[in-house]
């Protein structure tokens, strides 16, 4: 890896991430390779969850807003805020077996407030819930050109499903991220996608991206988010794909996003970027697009450089176009899996691929495209590589036009 | 024979209509039974879903906790927790809903409905979750009360008000009963006050054909009184349960297309006689016996076709009329079901045809038959008649004493051996038996006239030789005339003794009630008393009402179903504070209620313990949550509120059995000197401001009752009527036939003098004699047939005791309107008969 130069700390400029995040968590998955019990729950999820995304427009008072003036702290940020609304906890990682074959992974957790915890009767019925829980999990098998995903949701009637218990911050069934004592994070996840056991090591300190602790979308101010990143996780552990288990090792990133804000209009989805580079810097980046094809210009992004130091992106701060793209078959959404972005100010200069064309979440309702990339450029004219992971959301027809019939 | 038709319109129509109400009610009946078995299983199926096993508990207390360990119980594949209850609207008085609280997370794999938005566009999830009262509800029932999204109603349950929001509709691919409405499982554990608690748990298994095993293995760790079988179980029940009502209706259907086999049988009789000649041409011309029987018969079957078709049109619109009624006697003494529509089924069409065309030839052979016996000389000669004996033959009184007899052997072994139905066979003996003394009554009855009036004849100055010569008429045409009659006895029969039937019954229920229900005050919460009891007593309103200075005593009551060996059981479960409630067949009263509080003992119901085949001292097995436990049958009680009998069981031996100490209602007793006014008010204003109990003062309670039983009989009500109907036509139809068939003979009487008056008065009273008859006949038989439908039928059915009792103004005024009937049916006929033109009738003389 390069050694790069750092920008130091600096808080990230307001954003309008949180609700493109919001709705980039709200999906739902009805995989072909599913056997057809999980395709009906999951178009029962569908559903569920769509209007989960959509409710996030109405959400009334009673909810913490996102302030400015939020002090970080580790490990209790890790943790649920449940006086929040909205919060996930978002993996995504490239790993390799000893014979260096490529696997992605995506395992996150997300939890969406029906009623503030306060507000509970405490002999009120279990089965009224606080929150949603639902999970996903993807497996990206680079070299066998697989993609299987899946998702998780539980009432959590019976403790099967919660948040921040002694040990575990989130989890459903057999699937649970777990915060350790010595910093580690420990990863579970197995179903009809295949199984990962994964402890994460944070090579970097947290990065909190916003201003002052918050990053606030639009020019209100009522709608804002807390939200940090582990940009660099070192990652063992076991994988299971196909019935065949195999040690792996690779780097994973990390996000922890809470708030109970509103959504912008206009927004119909958005392109969302991370980037591990060989040197130790990483790159976040994000582009949210509005319904006349253009950009909005609360889209931003993150420079991390190897030391940590983080710099805030503005829209200008960067361009992003689009240089390739795949349609999927089978619902005939057409991606923009290739990208050349320019950062003029960092000196950087590279092309996306997507490691694996097909990483479509092919749902009923809610459509998109989440998977494994490469990063390949150059910085101030010297080559420079990075892996990492794209989302793409609001290409498959249904998605926008849910989102704003919604509104 | 077309030919024939076309010159006889009316007969072919008479007979076409008299097959056609047989046929109509039969499949009316069929098609309103079928209804309430469909409604009642849509309903469970709307419920059921796609469940493979249903785990429920006796009084619906089924412990959430086990929930977990039932999902990942070996070959459980899916489970999913179902809450259901009853809510009765204020807004809409008389209406109810019932709610399914439902866990959208686990039951997308059972349900066959699913909740959306109102604008069809999604489902939101975190109104569906977030909001106490959103309930989804059908479309018809948006509808039929003009509501739309949002709106609030208000319910009752459990003695409160609670507000629903019209939050979401159900969506579903066939038309369901619209009281149906679904909400989050845990909104609805409150809503209910059954938080902890669920009504059933829904299994999907890995392999079906492992049920035993994953039942087996269930069955380790659940508690010992739950149950566990497929959803299809509850159906079957119930079905079972409505068997004995439902069959009850089809013998009394089967009425009607026995009095109208009788009618047949006359005018195929009619048109034999009207035909000898032509049979003896046939004959002469080489036409076989075979033949000529085929000739009769053919005309009948194809009347009979013509009819039976009619008959199913006919049957479909009273099946309209009927469903209603059956459905709302099934909800009141059964089960709750809420019949939308008719169903058909394609068998009881083909079985309606079948039995409309079977009774066409079955009575049509006979004379068939004789016409093909005719000797054809004879019957060319013209002199030959069908009956050509007079005297009636010793069989047919013999066979009237052996269907007598048979009746008594059939209520016999319907009562100690079985099977049930035999005792329809009594009944049906008892009116096959009176229908064989006819003849012998009529002819004597006609020789006895005859010489009354000829003793009479020489005291008066005007001659009486009209009626002299009906009485003889009589006996003339013995055999069909019995027919005709028996015809109308047997409509008769079955109204004087269903109205005997009816009549004993209330009046049964009347000294029963007068002796047990002596409380002055029965409080409910209000949704019990529309939806059927599911709602529990809150203790504080219990506590308000047994700390009242007025009250003397309160009875609680709670009404649960318990598991008795493979069956579910009905039990009444009660304080017993107030003794003289219980009617007991036998024993000691004090020493009874003793027994009843501090043995584990209960009280059986008359018609429990002959459906169970129990007296004093057995003993019951009843499963309890903690295994099964012995109860002694420590008395029967008389009861006639179920045909499936329930048992008391004591508050005490509930509470320690089943650790379940809720109730459904109380029965309140004031202390003298108070009155119901005092306790109803300050109970009002202190609980039921807004109406959420219902409260009854002991009249008001003794006249729902009743409004129950009269609807009960509703049914009947109209079964009776519709026989009669078919019964006052066939005297018509009888008539006619008699008139056209003696045409002939009238034209002779006409030729030597009669005046037309004399014809017509001939007639008329011919009429009215066999009118008399049939209401003589038919009030006996009938009154025979009420001691088989209260002592055998009711019996053997239902086990209830009910003295007889005779409503002499009704049995008074029947064989006045019989024979006023009678006499109109033949005003007609006669009147034509005065005018026919004597040179055609005569021509063959």
């Amino acid at each position: 890896m390069n050694k790069e130069r750092n920008i130091g700390f600096q808080p990230v400029r307001p954003a309008g991430f949180q609700p493109a995040a919001s709705f980039s968590r709200m999906k739902v998955f009805s995989g072909e390779n599913l056997c057809w019990a999980h395709r009906l729950k999951a178009y029962v999820l569908a559903r569920v969850l769509l209007f989960a995304a959509i409710a996030t427009t109405f959400i009334a008072a009673d909810w913490k807003i996102a302030e400015p003036g939020w002090r970080y702290e580790f490990p209790r940020d890790h943790h649920a805020h449940r006086e929040f609304k909205t919060e996930w906890w978002y993996f995504t990682g490239n790993l390799f077996d000893a014979d260096g074959h490529r696997f992605g992974y995506e395992l996150t957790f997300f939890r969406h407030g029906i009623q503030r915890a306060a507000d509970r009767d405490p002999n009120a019925s279990r089965f009224i819930v606080d929150d949603l829980k639902f999970a996903h999990f993807a497996i990206t098998d680079v070299g066998g050109q697989q993609f299987r995903f899946e998702q998780k949701t539980s009432r959590g009637a019976f403790g099967e499903a919660g948040f921040d218990d002694r040990q575990r911050l989130a989890w459903i069934d057999n699937w649970s991220l777990t915060s350790k004592s010595d910093g580690i994070f420990e990863l579970t996840a197995s179903g009809a996608a295949g199984a990962i056991h994964l402890d994460l090591r944070p090579a970097k300190p947290a990065v909190v991206h916003g201003e002052n602790g918050v990053s606030v979308k639009g020019t209100g101010g009522a709608s804002a988010s807390h939200y940090y990143s582990i940009p660099r996780l070192e990652t063992t552990g076991s994988l299971t794909v196909n019935g065949k288990t195999c040690a792996l090792r690779g780097e994973s990133w990390f996000d922890h996003e809470w708030s109970s804000s509103q959504l912008a209009k206009g927004q119909v989805g958005w392109d969302w970027f991370c980037l591990q580079w060989e040197d130790g810097a990483e790159l976040m980046l994000y582009r949210m697009r509005l319904e006349n094809g253009q950009r909005d210009s609360s889209s931003s992004g993150t420079w991390i450089a190897p030391d940590g130091t983080a710099t805030h992106l503005r829209a200008t701060d960067f361009q992003a176009t689009p240089i390739a793209s795949w349609k999927s078959k089978a619902t005939a959404a057409e991606y923009p899996i290739g990208w050349r972005i320019v950062l003029p100010a960092q000196g950087l200069d590279f092309t996306i691929k997507a490691a694996l064309e097909d990483q479509e979440l092919k749902l009923g309702p809610i459509t998109y495209w989440e998977g494994a990339i490469d990063a390949n450029g150059r910085r101030d004219g010297k080559e420079i590589k990075a892996r990492g992971y794209l989302e793409l959301t609001g290409y498959a027809g249904q998605f926008g036009a849910t989102l704003r019939a919604g509104r | 024979m077309l030919r024939y038709l076309r010159r006889h319109p009316l007969l072919g129509l008479l007979n076409i209509l008299s097959v056609a109400l047989g046929v109509a009610v039969y499949l009316a009946t069929q098609i309103a039974n079928h209804s309430a078995n469909r409604a009642f299983a849509a309903s469970v199926d709307l419920v059921a879903g796609k469940a493979e096993l249903e785990i429920t508990a006796p009084a619906g207390h089924l412990p959430e906790t086990i929930l977990p360990k039932v999902a990942t119980a070996p070959g459980v594949s899916a489970a999913t927790p179902l809450v259901q209850g009853f809510v009765s609207l204020r807004d809409f008085p008389g209406d109810y809903l019932e709610i399914l609280g439902i866990d959208v997370f686990t039951n997308g794999l059972f349900r066959t409905f699913d909740p959306s938005n109102f604008d069809a566009r999604g489902f939101d999830i975190q109104r569906w979750l977030g909001n106490p009262g959103s309930i989804a509800v059908s479309e018809e029932f948006v509808r039929q009360h003009g509501l739309k999204a949002g709106d609030k109603i208000r319910a009752r349950v459990g003695g409160t008000n609670r507000e629903l929001e019209i939050g979401f509709l159900l969506q579903k691919d066939e038309t369901f009963d619209p009281h149906f409405t679904a909400m989050d499982i845990g909104w609805a554990q409150e809503l209910f006050g059954r938080r902890g608690e669920l009504s059933v748990i829904q299994l999907k298994l890995l392999n079906p054909r492992e049920r035993e095993i994953t039942i087996t293995a269930l069955r380790q760790f659940l508690p010992k009184d739950v149950r566990v079988a497929s959803p299809a179980r509850r159906t079957e029940e119930v079905d079972k349960m409505l068997g004995g009502f439902q069959l009850n209706l089809t013998m009394m259907s089967l009425v009607s297309v026995l009095v109208g086999m009788f009618l047949i049988y006359n005018t195929v009789t009619a048109s034999v006689v009207r035909r000898q000649h032509e049979i003896g041409i046939l004959r002469s011309l080489g036409v076989t016996r075979s033949e000529i029987r085929n000739l009769f018969l053919g005309e009948a079957i194809v009347l009979g076709a013509i009819g039976s078709f009619l008959g199913l049109i006919g049957g479909l619109v009273l099946a309209r009329v009927l469903v209603g009624a059956v459905s709302a006697t099934i909800s009141s003494l059964y089960v709750l079901v809420s019949v939308r529509g008719i169903t058909l089924q394609p068998l009881s069409f083909a079985l309606a045809w079948m039995i409309g065309i079977g009774s066409v030839i079955l009575s049509a052979w006979f004379p068939a038959h004789a016409a093909a016996r005719q000797d054809p000389v004879a019957a060319l000669h013209g002199g030959a008649r069908l009956e050509r004996s007079v005297n009636p033959s010793f069989a047919w009184l013999i066979s009237g004493a052996l269907c007598i007899f048979l009746a008594a052997v059939f209520s016999w072994l319907a009562l100690s051996i079985g099977p049930r139905w035999l005792s329809f066979g009594a009944a049906f003996f008892v009116l096959a038996g009176f229908s064989f003394l006819v003849p012998r009554v009529m002819f004597h009855f006609s020789k006895a006239t005859g010489n009354l009036l000829r003793r009479l004849r020489p005291r008066r100055r005007r001659s009486n030789i009209e009626n002299a010569l009906a009485a003889a008429n009589l006996s003339r045409a013995l055999l069909r005339n019995s027919v005709t009659v028996a015809a109308l006895a047997i409509a008769v029969a079955m109204t004087v003794g269903v109205s005997v039937m009816v009549f004993s019954f209330r009046k049964t229920v009347e000294a029963w009630i007068n002796n047990t229900l002596i409380a002055d005050l029965f409080v409910t919460p209000a949704s019990n008393a529309v939806a059927g009891v599911s709602s529990f007593f809150p203790a504080p309103a219990l506590a308000f009402l047994s700390n009242h200075p007025a009250v003397e005593t309160i009875d609680t009551f709670r009404q649960v179903e318990l598991p008795m060996g493979d069956t579910d059981i009905s039990a009444a479960v009660i304080r017993g504070g107030e003794q003289r409630r219980l009617q007991f067949l036998r024993g000691d009263r004090r020493e009874l209620m003793r027994r009843f509080h501090d043995e584990p003992c209960l009280f059986a119901s008359e018609s429990f313990a002959s459906r169970h085949h129990l007296r004093e001292g057995d003993l019951v097995e009843l499963t309890t949550p903690d295994g099964p436990q012995a109860f002694a049958v420590a008395a029967l009680f008389y009861d006639y509120t179920s045909d499936q009998g329930y048992v008391y069981l004591s508050a005490k031996n509930f509470a320690r059995f089943w650790h379940d100490d809720r109730i459904n209602s109380v029965a309140i007793y004031l202390k003298a000197n108070h009155g119901a006014d005092e306790v109803t008010k300050a109970f009002r204003s202190e609980f039921s401001r807004e109406g959420q109990f219902a409260i009854f003062s002991n009249q008001s309670l003794r006249r729902r009752v009743f409004e129950i039983f009269d609807q009960t009989f509703a049914v009947t009500h109209v079964l009776m009527a519709i026989a009669l109907f078919v019964a006052i036509t066939g005297i018509f139809l009888s008539l006619t036939i008699l008139i056209t068939e003696r045409q002939r003979e009238l034209a002779i009487l006409r030729a030597i003098g009669a005046s037309a008056g004399q014809i017509r008065k001939i007639l008329l009273s011919e009429t009215a004699m066999l009118g008399a008859l049939a209401a003589v006949v038919g009030t006996v038989s009938g009154i025979c047939l009420s001691v088989v439908l209260t002592g055998v039928i009711n019996r053997a059915f239902f086990g209830w005791t009910i003295h007889l009792a005779f409503p002499w103004q009704t049995l008074a005024l029947t064989p006045i309107w019989i024979l006023a009937a009678a006499i109109i049916a033949g005003v007609i006929p006669a009147w034509r008969a005065s005018r026919m033109v004597l040179a055609d009738n005569l021509r063959n003389e």
